[in-house]
């Protein structure tokens, strides 16, 4: 096979494993950052973390209810509690989304990528 | 009110399903913390006497229930990376699940399914009394047609059955009643949804179950997880403590792979030979 060809088809193969290790990553992140509550399941990101912040600050602090991720209300009966476990959830799955994504982005060959 | 995880295994002549229900079970008894049960029947289990692991059978399992196996005509093309084989299947007990089930609250998983986290434990509370995994999500994003999407190119939303939790009350017992009845008349609602009969898929009769208990509309109340998902096509290749290695089949290029590692994350692992070469390796994280 012609160096050239070779050369980009190694490559190829380089960028579509790159490509899976950073969709199984993000899929891991996300099962990470879905929390459980109340009876119903909501996804932590920035604007859950806002809003309830936001509630807090109002002084709503009890018996308050959250459209979930299914649009469903859920009364939450202790909204700092809720707030607590989110926001160490979020810290610790993107810390290790920041870990691991930065172990992928320096990993030039599908061999390193293999070992993250 | 009891919670586990239940696993059927009927083995045949190509695969050993009781060994990948110890893997299975052992890794879900692991990272969810919660018992596992086994239903199998008297062949499988002489099977697991024979090849030696029928002690780590009673020891990775909180029950092992002994059924009938059932008789099949069905058949499934089974692929091992390159090569295929047509073999029996054995999947038309499951809505059996109900009455067999020796918890409240049951988290029904294939054999082939690996868990690699505690993600599903988020689940259990939900106001729900079914929830199926919302769909197939392909390793690579790339490779899911309309039929791992639909039952049919004109049908309904297909859930996955690989993963099914569900509450035992009236409502999940209608539900199991109605795929049985959906399997016995799978013919008819193939007409009816536009389906091929000719392989009975448990996918496809927990689709129009729920969607026929959902007042025939398609309701995406709760569910569980999309399932990630490696094609029969490709092959586990390597498993390295919590790390899988999978050779992935490049679309149009048959016998040519892409490399790639899950760590931590749940996988369905559709080319169950590959596990069984790596049994050794997975048995040592039960």
């Amino acid at each position: 096979m012609d160096e050239r060809l070779k050369a980009a088809l190694d490559f190829s193969n380089y960028r579509q494993t790159l490509a899976i290790q950073r969709k199984t990553l993000k899929e891991k992140i996300e099962g990470k950052l879905t929390y459980g509550h109340s009876g119903g399941i909501f996804k932590i990101d920035r604007t859950l973390l806002a809003f309830v912040q936001m509630l807090i600050d109002k002084g709503r602090i009890e018996n308050v209810p959250l459209i979930d991720q299914n649009e469903n209300p859920i009364l939450i009966p202790n909204l700092q509690q809720f707030l607590d476990e989110i926001l160490d959830r979020y810290f610790t799955a993107t810390y290790e989304y920041h870990e691991e994504y930065e172990k992928i982005k320096s990993s030039r060959t599908v061999e390193k990528l293999l070992n993250i | 009110m009891t919670k586990g995880i239940l696993i059927f295994a009927h083995n045949g002549p190509e695969v050993d399903y009781g060994t990948m229900s110890i893997i299975a079970g052992g890794l879900a008894k692991k990272h969810l913390d919660l018992p596992v049960s086994l239903v199998t029947d008297k062949w499988t289990i002489a099977w697991l006497k024979e090849s030696g692991m029928y002690s780590k059978a009673e020891s990775t399992f909180d029950k092992i229930i002994e059924i009938e196996k059932p008789r099949t005509k069905n058949t499934r093309k089974l692929h091992d990376g390159f090569y295929s084989q047509t073999i029996p299947f054995v999947n038309s007990n499951r809505f059996s699940v109900w009455d067999l089930s020796p918890y409240n609250q049951t988290l029904l998983i294939d054999s082939d399914y690996l868990i690699f986290s505690d993600r599903l434990n988020e689940y259990w509370n939900t106001d729900s009394s079914v929830m199926l995994g919302h769909s197939m999500n392909d390793i690579t994003g790339e490779r899911s047609g309309i039929l791992d999407r639909r039952v049919s190119e004109t049908g309904v939303h297909m859930f996955w059955a690989t993963t099914v939790m569900f509450t035992k009350n009236e409502e999940s017992r209608f539900f199991f009643k109605l795929v049985d009845f959906i399997k016995d008349n799978y013919r008819y609602y193939a007409d009816l949804f536009r389906f091929d009969p000719r392989q009975y898929r448990n996918d496809i009769a927990f689709s129009v179950a729920k969607h026929i208990m959902n007042g025939f509309e398609t309701e995406f109340v709760y569910t569980l997880p999309p399932i990630l998902t490696v094609f029969d096509k490709d092959m586990l290749h390597e498993v390295n403590g919590n790390r899988l290695t999978f050779l992935i089949d490049k679309p149009l290029n048959c016998g040519d792979f892409w490399a790639a590692t899950t760590t931590g994350v749940d996988v369905h692992i559709m080319n169950k030979q590959s596990i069984m070469r790596n049994k050794e390796k997975l048995l040592e994280l039960v």
